[in-house]
């Protein structure tokens, strides 16, 4: 542990010789029905260190933290703390014994406070809980941890970062020293990630220790101490993070190597890109109820057979935009054009009618049905046409055809078609919402996000999607946070800043400062190179 | 180690039909317990019951009279259930429906194939007014149901009441708290079942057919099952909230244009006999399938009928409330209880490769 990088006031404190881990696990085994979910997984978490697990979509992270926190019980193994073995037989055991996870989908109250939601259900919330004393222990619990809450704003108002701010101090409260953070820069920005790792850092400092479930090998490389990379629910291995690579950890979680390509180069044969654009908007400007303009004058073209990137740090309109393009939302002003016609008023289904694809931010929340199975879930966009629906009835077999037309072409193992589709895990989920819009984009796909949450191998696959689909002649638009991925994939690429489109740039000769800058709401430079990174 | 329970996320259906197996017999069980306690013959009475529900003729045309009002306002609750709302004003619409019936049936002479229809269609068309303001106010400004269509039960109740005490009082007899006896009746088709019955029947497999095999079934089942997803997906989701709480209240008031004509021949206080209220019982029986409503309802009659019996043995009626509420609380227990699976937590064996088929 004298890794040169960490020799300042955060540096991970010195352990005396014989200190037990916090927490040992030796041979953990859970199953599910036909699936093997973790197996014979050891690891050892020591005091004062940042401990990364890595692993690809449904390589077993999840559940292994489960087991830990309480909420399954192992099917063999067995959890030892601080040198004594354990069984939990509750979440709130484990809670107890100090250990504390954030969940990578929050479980906070969205009509409660701040201060609210950090004392429920905790035995040292005051008997006389009045508002005022809450929010003077929250405000105390902010400062002592250095992760900065306004105590008094009700968390369905405050954006993801914040909310995670919230969840973390909640059981940094409860005196965890095991704190596991599942996917935890998934939802922040560049910003917030770099504060909740200086926030990360000196609760290590302290003596604590922090598991960090990720996908994202920078990061990890970063703020870790040592990594354990899973596989198929096994513990294929433990590296010092000083001894490891990028591209090394890679190979090691998928089990083969990824070969990188540069995206942008056409296929042979590949459409070229249309001369006239298929969707335009002119002019678009979006109010919320309160009057705000979401969307302010965006005037763009989508040209078939090529990938329009929009960056922006999230909250800069991504989320008006994509439902302007997909007919969700109303403009308030401007126009929308389809092949140089006005297109109907806000009418998601004449627009997926029309060929407009639309793979959707939050999945779960949007995409989906989560407790109807597969084939209701993959005939969401059909239903109304033949084969699936004719003289308004609904043909349940030419559905269950469908559905697995499209669970073959999405590659994704299920069971049964008639599963529920939330057993599934997020990147199958992600695969078959992708496959579903990909059927019916003949002319656009708007797709905002599609690589959030998914591990290397799924990220490469949809954006394999996205390029065939643009070698096809479709007119693709990807939203996303992932500026390398715009970098790599895009043809042109957008920044939306405060609503506004501040520019379009070509993609080949774009660097990642003048993006920066852009996302900053500030103007390109021009030819300057200082300072990047302002997002 | 130690055995410890697994909650599983989904129940298969056979599993979960063996566990409420287990309830209904747990609470009948309890049921006999609490008889023998105070002294009676549950051997004797469980006789009498099963004779005079299922037993005899006359106990089968009893349990298909029960049986046509809840097969109609079972379906009613669970139709809107399908979308995500609950219609606890079936009772209500049900009364509306006997009051549109009634109006028809006293006031507009004619022959009863003329006359019957119209009754119906002015049943129906009471009911869905009924319904109306609070489906208007449901899906266009997310005004809860539960509680507006609650409230208009007790409207509707007291307006039957009144119209049978006040202006359409029968005059010739002047004996009872009722309107006169209707000119028209249902037709019966086996002893005093009329056809009613298998119209209710017709009726509920019908919607089956409707919320499981049409481009419309299937928007409601996404709009229930998750609206921003409908939304997304382009489906008029207000749209087809106000449409299933119509037909809902359509389908109640049909119940109660049905026991007027067919069953009590005049509009009385009390008429409904919490058909409405126990057609939530069936609804939630029923778990959100139609089909399933068919089962239920036979379950919910079958009680309500041994519930007659028993009176006649002196029992107090609030006894058929304790049976159903006890016979729901076993279900709502058993349905959990199904989730969950006994499994044994033990250190990693030499050779665990094993124990992965352990549970395919």
């Amino acid at each position: 542990m004298t890794d040169p990088r960490h020799t300042q006031p955060d540096a991970p404190p010195p352990v005396a010789p014989g200190t037990p881990p916090i927490l040992q696990l030796q041979g953990i085994c859970k199953y599910f029905p036909g699936v093997i979910a973790n197996q014979d997984v050891s690891l050892d978490i020591a005091p004062g260190e940042i401990h990364a697990l890595l692993g690809e979509n449904g390589a077993g992270k999840s559940t292994l933290m489960n087991v830990v926190t309480g909420i399954y019980q192992p099917d063999g193994g067995e959890i030892i703390l601080d040198g004594y073995g354990q069984s939990f037989a509750a979440p709130q055991d484990a809670i107890r014994a100090g250990i504390g996870m954030v969940h990578q989908h929050f479980k906070l109250v969205p009509a409660f406070t701040v201060a609210e939601n950090i004392h429920l259900g905790w035995r040292e919330t005051p008997f006389r809980a009045s508002a005022k004393t809450l929010e003077a222990r929250t405000r105390a619990l902010s400062d002592r941890f250095g992760f900065s809450v306004r105590p008094d704003a009700i968390v369905a108002d405050l954006s993801a970062g914040e909310q995670q701010r919230v969840e973390i101090l909640r059981v940094l409260g409860r005196q965890a020293r095991l704190l596991i953070l599942d996917e935890p820069t998934a939802v922040l920005t560049p910003a917030e990630t770099r504060d909740l790792f200086r926030a990360l850092r000196a609760f290590r400092a302290q003596g604590n220790a922090v598991i960090l479930i990720s996908h994202k090998l920078d990061e990890v490389i970063d703020i870790s101490d040592r990594i354990s990379i899973l596989r198929t629910g096994r513990n294929v291995g433990t590296y010092r993070t000083a001894d490891c690579t990028a591209a090394g950890l890679a190979t090691i979680m998928v089990g083969r190597e990824i070969v990188r390509r540069d995206l942008r180069a056409r296929a042979p044969g590949a459409a070229p890109i249309a001369t006239t654009p298929v969707l335009s908007l002119r002019g678009a400007t979006c109010r919320d109820p309160r009057g705000v303009e979401t969307l302010r004058d965006v005037t763009l073209d989508l040209h078939g057979g090529e990938i329009l990137g929009i960056a922006g740090v999230a909250g800069n309109g991504q989320r008006e935009l994509t439902q302007v393009l997909t007919g969700m939302m109303p403009l308030s002003a401007g126009e929308i054009l389809l092949d140089g016609t006005p297109a109907p008023l806000a009418d998601p289904a004449a627009f997926a009618r029309s060929g407009i694809g639309h793979i959707p931010e939050d999945r779960l929340r949007s995409g989906l049905a989560p407790s109807l199975d597969i084939t209701d879930n993959m005939a969401l966009r059909e239903y109304d046409r033949p084969p699936i629906g004719r003289h308004g009835l609904y043909d349940r077999a030419a559905a269950a055809r469908l559905a697995s037309t499209i669970v073959e072409a999405a590659e994704v193992r299920v069971p049964d078609l008639a599963t529920p589709i939330r057993n599934l895990s997020g990147g199958n989920q992600q695969r078959l919402v992708a496959r579903r819009e990909i059927r019916i984009a003949s002319r656009v796909l708007v797709a905002a996000y599609p690589s959030r949450g998914l591990d290397i191998g799924a990220i490469a696959t949809v954006l394999r999607y996205l390029t065939e689909l643009r070698d096809q002649g479709v007119a693709v638009v990807l939203v996303s946070e992932d500026l390398e991925e715009l970098l790599n994939v895009a043809d042109r690429i957008g920044v939306l800043f405060h609503g506004r489109l501040m520019a379009t740039i070509d993609a080949a000769t774009a660097d990642m400062e003048t993006i920066g800058l852009l996302m900053g709401g500030r103007p390109a430079p021009s030819g300057s190179a200082h300072s990047g990174g302002q997002a | 180690m130690a055995g410890t329970l697994q909650r599983q996320p989904t129940v298969t259906p056979a599993r979960r039909l063996a566990w409420r197996a287990g309830a209904i017999v747990t609470a009948l069980a309890i049921t006999t317990l609490f008889l023998a306690l105070s002294g009676r013959d549950p051997r004797l009475l469980a006789d009498l019951v099963v004779r005079s529900t299922v037993g005899s003729r006359f106990g089968l045309e009893d349990l298909a009279l029960f049986l046509t009002p809840l097969l109609l306002t079972g379906a009613a609750v669970t139709v809107t259930g399908r979308i995500g709302v609950w219609n606890i004003g079936a009772e209500g619409q049900f009364y509306a429906g006997a009051i549109g019936a009634t109006a028809i049936g006293l006031f507009l002479p004619g022959p009863s194939w003329l006359v019957l229809p119209l009754m119906a269609a002015s049943g129906i068309a009471c009911g869905m007014g009924w319904i109306l303001v609070p489906a208007l106010a449901r899906a266009y400004a997310g005004v809860n149901e539960i509680i507006t269509t609650l409230l208009l039960n007790f409207v509707a109740g007291l307006l039957t009441t009144y119209l049978a005490v006040g202006p359409w009082h029968d005059r010739v007899t002047g004996a009872l708290a009722s309107t006169g006896r209707l000119p028209v009746r249902i037709p019966e088709i086996w002893g005093v079942v009329h056809w009613g019955f298998p119209i209710a029947l017709a009726i509920v497999l019908g919607l089956a057919w409707l919320t499981t095999r049409t481009s419309w079934g299937y928007q409601i089942t996404v709009g229930g099952a998750n609206e921003q997803a409908a939304r997304y997906a382009g489906i008029p989701v207000r749209a087809r909230i106000l449409g299933v709480m119509l037909l809902s209240g359509g389908l109640a008031a049909l119940a109660g244009m049905f026991e007027v004509a067919g069953t009590v021949h005049r509009l009385q206080g009390g008429l409904a006999n919490n058909f409405g209220y126990f057609g939530i019982v069936v609804a939630v029986l029923a778990r959100g399938s139609c089909l399933n409503v068919l089962p239920a309802a036979l379950l919910m009659a079958f009680i309500l009928n041994a519930g007659i019996v028993l009176q006649t043995q002196q029992l107090t009626g609030s006894a058929v409330l304790a049976i159903t509420g006890l016979v729901l609380f076993m279900i709502a227990i058993a349905d959990e209880l199904a989730h969950y699976r006994p499994v044994t937590v033990r250190p990693v064996t030499p050779r665990p490769a094993t124990r992965a088929e352990v549970r395919p």
